[in-house]
């Protein structure tokens, strides 16, 4: 797959702090690839840099389309985490001067603005002014504007921040799309379930430094361990007792039994006590979510884990 | 360029679309056209004070036919006639009449030097400087009674005044200006009058540069826009899109206002206007409104919203104003030393040399050389300033910039 783009060893100080380090990870063509993390994790900055909004301190970026360091603007699509709009001005005035200013053709920019107006609901909204917009369409808008002139790289920061779920599925079909139809996709979130249904590969960024990297198959069969939700009246104490059982997890009416990396489930499943009240019971890996949460709120389970990996 | 040239488009664009800015565009003219109206309608109406009174004169010295002249050369028009009454008679009857005077012209009074005049209650304050005009045709009859010869009347009736004397330069320079004056001042008047018009046109839209570039921070789309194009192309296109607004604004309004000024004053001002020195007072109006433009971008670049301007702020945008400090001093002496100081400060020479160039009769070329000089360094150093500012302060959403970060800001 084509490599869009590549930033290797990024790193940058804001005074004496340093707010991302030794960033290194690819976007390929047609792909969706997600830079997850807590708020203050350093995601912006990393996109910030790319964007030639920030300079880094340390390493390099690198652009396919221009073969080199220069940012290729007229490529590029981007929507930033703060994002607004001109409140005094047209709606199509303004997705024409964003186009314009990508280069792109102004009568193909009308023709693409109308359908994807249409697309998001806007449908006549393009006399409006931008000021009589609720937020959601003002989003909608700002979407547009960074798709408008067909970009083959676009980076989309915290795209679904403040949107209803309704617009959220609308934003995450259109993004995904994009990217069958090729455009390369780097989008950062704090939001796991959405980024777990649609990225192809991510990268969970934590305190400026990497955590994990990888597909997201990968990543699940690397770091999520299978879980196992049991419904049922049951002693914590016999669960406990249980082979490959690393924690437990007691919520009323029901137990969570969080399982070893290398079990294997049929056998596992075996191995359950015939006295076990089983009202329901369900085998899953744990979610991106709860990785997330673990790294967010400093458990660590994952990092004491994976120390020698993460922080070598 | 190319950016450069879409931005200023595009700030042209949104504010020829823009209501409020369309309506300062004509309203400006308009509202000094109104003012004229108004002012000249008060004229008329004073004048309709004036020409109602009702002025007697008890004539014993035989000067009626002279007064009744000389207030006909001189545009009053009161109804004027003569009367027998005393003075006791007409006291009484001033009590009860309105805008009605009593002078009494007699051989006591005009011995004295002192002539008595009785008014209504209501009688315009006015009244008592513009009853002076009498006295001219009776200082003749006094004159004329002191059996003078017509030389020796000629040389008391022309008078005498204190003239500035003084070295040769100066008897010239006032000469010279006697003669422009004589000429017609509004020659020599109304280029710098426009030059300075546009000054002013350009350094007040400029100020809305200001409000422009605060407003991409408030509006949160500066991350948008430069994700096309660099904080350079920004600031320039911003400068020049706005000295565009300016230009319109001064066409807007000179095509409104010069027709009316032309019908006004009777003169042909268009001849007077299009003169070479026109261009120098251009160019001065166009690197006082870039030194401006980038003092304002800059600026505008470091606060989060119009209404949080700290001192900091504040002070910076009442640089434009200063040049009014020296409007006195330039005016009372346009070659002192005050007019130089300020032909040689960034912030006041644009004004101060449009004042100057405009009432001086010859130009000090080099002080023009120099100014011209240190004003075109400054533009060019402020632009590289406000770059500078521009480019982090625009991305610092939500707060306002301090002066220390500011330095920090120019250091790097």
């Amino acid at each position: 797959m084509d490599k869009m783009l590549s930033v290797s060893n990024l790193g940058k100080a804001f005074k004496d702090k340093q707010v991302i380090s030794n960033i290194s990870f690819d976007v390929h063509k047609g792909e969706i690839m997600a830079i997850l993390g807590p708020n203050g994790a350093g995601k912006s900055t990393t996109i910030r840099n790319i964007m030639g909004i920030m300079y880094p301190d340390e390493g390099s970026i690198h652009f396919q389309s221009t073969n080199g360091k220069e940012i290729p603007r007229h490529r590029i699509g981007y929507l930033p985490e703060e994002r607004g709009l001109y409140k005094n001005v047209k709606v199509m005035d303004i997705l024409l001067y964003l186009a314009d200013l990508k280069d792109y053709p102004l009568d193909k920019a009308r023709t693409r603005a109308l359908e994807y107006l249409k697309k998001f609901d806007l449908e006549g909204k393009d006399k409006v002014s931008v000021e009589e917009l609720s937020k959601g369409m003002g989003q909608k808008v700002q979407f547009i504007a960074s798709i408008i002139h067909e970009p083959e790289l676009l980076i989309l920061d915290e795209p679904f921040s403040g949107l209803d779920p309704v617009s959220q599925e609308l934003f995450k079909d259109e993004i995904r799309n994009l990217a069958k139809n090729g455009t390369a996709i780097l989008l950062s979130s704090h939001q796991m379930n959405l980024v777990e249904e649609m990225a192809d590969r991510l990268f969970m960024i934590h305190r400026g430094k990497k955590v994990i990297y990888g597909t997201m198959d990968d990543v699940k069969l690397e770091y999520a361990n299978f879980k196992c939700t049991i419904h049922g009246n049951n002693d914590p104490k016999q669960l406990e007792l249980l082979p490959d059982v690393q924690r437990i997890e007691v919520n009323e009416g029901s137990t969570i039994l969080y399982l070893d990396k290398d079990v294997n489930p049929n056998q596992w499943l075996k191995q359950l006590p015939e006295d076990l009240q089983i009202l329901e019971l369900k085998i899953n890996r744990v979610s991106l979510h709860e990785i997330f949460i673990d790294i967010a709120s400093d458990k660590n389970l994952l990092q004491e884990k994976k120390a020698g990996e993460v922080y070598a | 360029m190319r950016n450069t040239m879409k931005v200023a488009k595009w700030e042209i664009k949104r504010n020829m679309k823009n209501k409020s800015y369309i309506i300062g565009l004509l309203l400006t003219p308009l509202l000094i056209i109104g003012f004229m109206v108004i002012s000249s309608f008060f004229d008329d109406s004073e004048e309709e004070t004036s020409d109602s009174a009702t002025v007697f004169v008890n004539d014993q010295l035989g000067v009626y036919d002279d007064m009744a002249s000389t207030l006909e050369e001189t545009g009053v028009s009161w109804d004027f006639m003569q009367t027998d009454l005393t003075e006791a008679e007409a006291q009484e009857d001033l009590e009860n009449s309105e805008e009605t005077a009593y002078v009494f012209v007699d051989q006591e009074g005009l011995e004295e030097g002192a002539l008595s005049v009785y008014t209504s209650e209501d009688m315009d304050s006015f009244f008592m400087s513009e009853v002076q005009v009498l006295a001219s045709p009776i200082q003749a009859k006094q004159i004329e009674e002191l059996g003078l010869t017509e030389s020796q009347f000629e040389g008391i009736s022309q008078g005498v005044q204190f003239v500035e004397a003084g070295d040769d330069t100066a008897t010239e320079t006032s000469e010279g200006s006697l003669v422009g004056m004589d000429e017609n001042p509004l020659q020599t008047l109304v280029p710098g009058i426009f030059g300075g018009f546009v000054l002013l046109s350009v350094v007040f839209t400029g100020m809305a540069i200001f409000q422009s570039a605060s407003q991409e921070k408030k509006d949160k789309i500066a991350e948008i826009i430069l994700s096309s194009l660099t904080p350079t192309e920004l600031m320039q296109g911003k400068i020049i899109g706005y000295f565009a607004l300016g230009l319109i604004q001064t066409l807007v309004s000179t095509v409104l206002l010069l027709p009316v000024f032309m019908w006004r004053l009777d003169e042909p001002l268009l001849e007077y206007l299009l003169v070479p020195e026109l261009a120098l007072y251009l160019l001065i109006a166009i690197l006082g409104y870039l030194l401006f433009a980038s003092i304002f971008v800059g600026i505008g670049a470091t606060m989060a919203d119009v209404t949080t301007a700290g001192n900091f702020q504040g002070f910076v945008m009442m640089l434009p104003f200063l040049p009014f400090v020296f409007i006195g001093p330039v005016l009372s002496d346009p070659s002192g030393l005050m007019a130089q100081i300020g032909t040689y400060i960034p912030f006041t020479s644009p004004a101060v040399l449009l004042l100057r160039l405009t009432t001086l009769e010859e130009w000090p070329w080099i002080e023009i050389g120099i100014s011209l000089a240190i004003l075109a360094i400054s533009v060019w150093a402020f632009m590289k300033l406000a770059g500078k500012i521009f480019k982090v302060g625009i991305l610092m959403y939500g707060k306002n910039a301090t002066p220390g970060e500011i330095i920090k800001w120019l250091k790097a």
